[in-house]
């Protein structure tokens, strides 16, 4: 093992924060689409209506049952193409797909949460059934919500390494073209493995930071 | 888009199934063992031991697998000679210690969950530390990880597509090749995606079934 090579870090550090900078970008596109994506799968999951709660739980199974890796294949080689989608755009298509069916669940088992009773109380007070869920449901299943969708949002953050293997340059993309062109491997490796680390232990200070604002004030 | 080519390519993809099912295997036996020593180390009244487990632990869940394996693959050789791996092992290798980080957790779970009074039990009653671990926790305990665990497996499972990355000939190779090369799309894809859906089908059936064995018999 030839001695630690500063230089080549500082070196290829302007590319590997732009990579990084992809990174975030996807992940943060990836996570917005997914929330929503999986807000509807929850609704339809709890719907009155059969058939849309079938469809959400015929989502939830397959592209829980899947590799991410197959799935962004789906949004880059197949839905890409035919719409004629950028590489990043694939990439947000295929990370909110997958990530949607996780968040439809951590969704739901948050506006399960709540009391059955509430519902039947606010319907006793005359609330309509949007400002039921605005101002009695949503912020208390947020509460219970947020651990569990916080770590998965970490979980997202680490996918979006899988864009790599689509064309997009982003932070292992990079680290890998730079571990090969530099014949270093092991500096801008890890270099990359210490700004993920950053990255996620970002997202786990927040996660405790939105627990503490959320918890129950008694 | 026919059904038949899509038939067609499933033995083609199939030709990949063992590579896929030895690399689970493998990482499931090798992720197993170090997650339960880290497990161990994690609750020792050693604090060094405590604070490496701990460290591990962090280290491989906040790292994306892809740059696990690519460090296992291109970095460990240029450490030592003696750490070059044919792609299989590095993916074995890559994978292991990846779901090692997260089985530790669902482990360590599980024994922690057992009451810190039957330890003072089986104290009074002259047991010693390795007879209570044997008899007392560990009979407990497997019954509040299986859920756990086998949701880490299943994710090791689709995890392995990732090897393709690195060159391993398992499923998910062997389809992106046919889509190089027959230029044909949806149909790989599709044969690809029923057989990872049958896969993880299958291991939430072993998990239904395990948690019917280890329920509590009341």
């Amino acid at each position: 093992m030839g001695s630690w090579d500063w230089s080549i870090i500082q070196r290829c550090w302007p590319l590997m924060r732009d990579a990084a900078w992809v990174s975030i970008n996807l992940f943060a596109w990836s996570l917005v689409l997914a929330t929503g994506l999986g807000f509807v799968l929850a609704l339809m999951r709890m719907s009155p209506i059969r058939y849309l709660r079938w469809l959400s739980a015929l989502y939830v199974l397959i592209f829980r049952g899947l590799p991410a890796l197959v799935i962004l294949f789906f949004a880059y080689f197949w839905v890409g193409r035919s719409l004629n989608l950028s590489p990043f755009q694939s990439g947000v298509v295929g990370l909110s797909v997958a990530a949607g069916a996780y968040k439809a669940e951590i969704i739901r088992a948050g506006l399960l949460a709540v009391g059955r009773g509430q519902y039947e109380a606010s319907e006793a007070l005359g609330l309509s059934r949007a400002h039921l869920m605005r101002r009695i449901i949503i912020p208390q299943a947020v509460r219970v919500m947020i651990p569990n969708y916080m770590s998965n949002a970490t979980l997202l953050l680490k996918s979006t390494s899988l864009a790599s293997v689509i064309g997009i340059t982003e932070l292992t993309g990079r680290a890998r073209q730079l571990a090969n062109s530099t014949y270093k491997p092991i500096e801008i490796l890890t270099a990359a493995g210490v700004i993920y680390l950053a990255l996620t232990t970002v997202l786990t200070v927040s996660q405790e930071i939105l627990e503490r604002r959320f918890r129950l004030k008694t | 888009m026919s059904i038949d080519t899509i038939q067609e390519y499933v033995p083609i993809i199939l030709k990949g199934f063992w590579i896929t099912v030895r690399l689970f295997l493998w990482s499931l036996i090798f992720s197993t063992v170090a997650g339960f020593i880290l497990a161990l180390m994690r609750i020792s009244s050693v604090a060094i031991l405590r604070w490496i487990s701990g460290l591990i632990g962090w280290l491989f869940r906040g790292i994306p697998l892809l740059l696990i394996l690519f460090y296992a693959f291109f970095a460990l050789p240029e450490i030592s000679r003696s750490l070059m791996f044919d792609p299989f092992w590095a993916a074995v290798v890559g994978l292991s210690i990846w779901t090692a980080a997260y089985q530790s957790e669902a482990i360590r779970s599980g024994i922690i969950a057992v009451e810190k009074g039957q330890f003072e039990a089986s104290e009074a009653l002259g047991m010693t530390k390795r007879h209570y671990m044997r008899r007392i926790v560990i009979p407990q305990s497997i019954r509040i990880t299986v859920p756990p665990f086998i949701g880490n497996a299943i994710n090791t499972m689709k995890q392995t597509s990732l090897a393709a990355v690195i060159t391993v000939p398992e499923m998910t190779l062997l389809a992106r090749q046919i889509i190089s090369e027959d230029f044909k799309v949806a149909e790989p894809l599709l044969a690809l995606a029923f057989i990872y859906l049958v896969l993880t089908t299958l291991l939430l059936m072993v998990q239904l079934g395990l948690e019917r064995i280890f329920r509590l018999k009341v």
